[in-house]
């Protein structure tokens, strides 16, 4: 007689001997203890990040004293005082905050079509092409992408190129501050959509159809369904950009060429070429700061959107 | 319209009157579907037109079109309140806007949820939320309303209830509607006119009781109904009386097909509803029937208000599903016992096979 293999797959008996290691090892009797266990790493990871930040603070409240080259043994706030009376400061912080808002802005502005499309379309091949050009960035780190753009938009680039072809003289495209807002926007922007298609995939379509047989537009159906639908979509998306943007440091580093610093950039100057921990520390925590600022404001806006992956989110 | 090579809907011709009720019933895939999308105006028909109100509307878009629809999943804006959804196509159809709560109240107060208002869509039951949708779509007064098989989610029970809140208010406003379902019942209970489709093509229309007592072929006896088929080849013929061979016995039939009477020899298929079989434990207790066969009970479904009993005819190998009603009021039979059926030649209906 012929017995169907299916009736009991390969993968089950993979798990029944992943279960019996797994019984072997950790005996049920200590299975009460095993949600905890498996909590341990993470809990590990938090906790170290709690210390370093502990040390962070600790080192940000040394001056340093710049003829021994040791932090002073008492408490001070010079390094806060100094960074916000220091105008560059203010600038760097004012370049990041800017830039990171901006940037979130324009990467939900063109994610959201790009998304739209690659949920909606009837068309696998099509698909299949936009999930596949989603990742295809991934691939390739961030600072080889940002050199890429140094040879696209260089003096003798491509895009000079192109535009001395129509008698256009070459333009400086590089080194400043829209050149890093491209660079950006540019590597934000496949977060942006992986965040937000699961979004738009939960609005049905039918709603969209009952929107328009009901008498709206394709615009109204836009404004007055499917956007106020896609609120946890863009809250979640906009979180993950603000967030990355705001702390980036390859993208202004090297399409800034110096001259458009972000705060990151800053942290770094203080602990790798001028070797001012303290500096660098007072930096680090004015940076956690604002990001913390900017998420909670979001969260008491416009709620905690895909991010709160609650039991009752409705 | 076609898709592919494949006909979704072909020659499906119709028209309805003002204020009927009409019900598009058909297996899945019959095209009932798409039909009732292209007349709301989601698929383009690629061939022929559609008119309302005397209007060709084929390349008007559907908010262009006054249809209300109902959708299968309802289709309720979830991020709206009851009041809101009713409100919605009045506000896109730059309705005066002092007119619209008394307007969204009133529809609300029509499909009794009044005082539900304010809630959210989620706090709503199932059937509440049946009524949310119809209120919206009836709110603007369209010229026609559009039912997309909306009660199929629904348990029985509420799902009777609301064909017949369907029924109340779709008399009480006169509006002329287009419901689609596979549910054989509810095309009986609701409509004023029953088209059956089938591959895409109609294969009849007319009130409920003229398509339940003179289905026009074999396929619509069949889906309304339970119905035993008996094939066989004609013997004689005489005006509409029709005797076929099948199975070594001959069959007494009444020729219902629009075709002319076939000759001898031609195949033919007679369908037999198991409600107009007569049961008795002998042919002595059946009474005035033009044709009596024997069988054996193979098997018996009690099902409340009737039982169905599957029987084997003893001179063929012809099995036949018989209804048995009201079965306290008499003897119920045993699986293996023999009994009587009778019937009369005028409901074995006839048709071309």
């Amino acid at each position: 007689m012929q017995t169907s293999k299916q009736a009991y797959p390969f993968r089950w008996r993979v798990m029944d001997a992943v279960e019996n290691t797994a019984s072997a090892v950790w005996p049920s009797r200590f299975s009460r203890g095993l949600p905890y266990l498996m909590l341990l790493p993470a809990a590990l990871l938090v906790l170290l990040l709690v210390i370093g930040m502990i040390q962070i603070a600790e080192s940000s409240a040394h001056r340093l004293d710049r003829s021994t080259f040791l932090p002073s043994e008492d408490y001070t706030g010079a390094n806060y005082s100094q960074i916000f009376s220091t105008g560059l400061y203010w600038t760097v912080l004012w370049r990041s905050l800017l830039g990171s808002v901006v940037v979130t802005a324009l990467c939900l502005v063109f994610a959201f079509p790009y998304s739209y499309l690659m949920v909606r379309t009837s068309s696998p091949l099509l698909r299949k092409f936009l999930l596949i050009a989603l990742f295809l960035p991934f691939f390739i780190g961030q600072v080889v992408r940002a050199y890429g753009w140094l040879i696209i938009l260089g003096n003798q680039g491509v895009a000079n190129g192109l535009l001395g072809l129509v008698g256009i003289e070459p333009v400086r495209l590089l080194y400043n501050y829209p050149a890093v807002l491209f660079g950006l926007v540019q590597y934000m922007l496949p977060f942006a959509v992986l965040m937000l298609a699961p979004a738009l995939a939960a609005i049905p379509e039918e709603l969209e159809s009952a929107a328009n047989s009901l008498g709206a537009s394709w615009w109204r159906t836009f404004t007055h369904i499917v956007l106020p639908l896609a609120k946890p979509g863009l809250v979640g998306a906009g979180l993950v950009v603000l967030t990355l943007s705001l702390t980036d440091f390859a993208m202004p580093a090297i399409l800034g060429g110096g001259s458009q610093d972000f705060i990151a950039n800053a942290i770094y100057d203080q602990f790798f070429r001028t070797s001012d921990q303290g500096m660098g520390a007072a930096l680090t925590l004015i940076l956690v700061g604002i990001g913390s600022l900017a998420v909670g404001l979001v969260f008491t806006l416009f709620g905690a959107g895909t991010l709160a992956m609650g039991r009752d989110r409705k | 319209m076609v898709f592919g090579n494949s006909h979704a809907v072909k020659n499906a011709s119709f028209e309805l009157d003002e204020g009927r009720f009409l019900t598009i019933l058909g297996p899945s895939g019959s095209g009932k579907t798409t039909l009732l999308r292209m007349i709301a105006g989601f698929q383009r028909p690629s061939a022929g037109e559609i008119v309302i109100n005397g209007t060709p509307v084929s390349a008007a878009p559907p908010h262009k079109r006054s249809i209300g629809m109902v959708f299968q999943k309802l289709a309720l804006f979830p991020h709206m309140t009851a009041a809101e959804n009713v409100a919605f196509p009045l506000k896109m159809r730059r309705f005066d806007a002092q007119t619209i709560p008394e307007r969204v109240q009133r529809y609300l107060d029509l499909v009794q949820l009044g005082p539900y208002a304010d809630r959210r869509i989620h706090q709503l039951s199932g059937g509440q939320q049946q009524r949310v949708a119809i209120a919206r779509a009836l709110v603007f007064e369209p010229d026609l309303l559009l039912l997309d098989e909306p009660l199929a989610a629904l348990d029985r029970k509420l799902r009777e209830e609301m064909q017949l809140e369907f029924r109340r208010i779709q008399r009480e406003l006169g509006v002329t509607t287009i419901n689609v379902t596979h549910d054989q019942r509810e095309a009986l209970v609701v409509s004023d006119e029953v088209i059956v489709m089938d591959k895409g093509e109609i294969q009849q229309m007319a009130p409920p009781s003229a398509t339940y007592r003179n289905p026009a072929n074999a396929f619509v006896a069949g889906f309304i109904g339970v119905t035993n088929f008996i094939s066989g080849t004609v013997v004689s013929s005489a005006g509409s009386e029709v005797a076929f061979r099948s199975g070594g016995e001959t069959i007494a039939g009444t020729w219902r097909a629009k075709d002319a009477v076939p000759a001898a020899g031609s195949a033919v298929t007679g369908a037999l509803r198991a409600e107009q079989i007569r049961l008795a434990a002998s042919e002595a207790g059946l009474g005035n029937c033009q044709t009596t066969r024997t069988g054996t009970v193979r098997d018996a479904i009690f099902e409340g208000e009737r039982t169905v009993y599957d029987i084997a005819l003893a001179s063929s190998s012809t099995r036949l599903r018989v209804f048995d009603h009201d079965p306290g009021a008499h003897k119920q039979f045993a699986i293996g016992e023999t009994v009587a059926m009778g019937w009369n030649a005028q409901d074995v209906l006839t048709y071309p096979n």
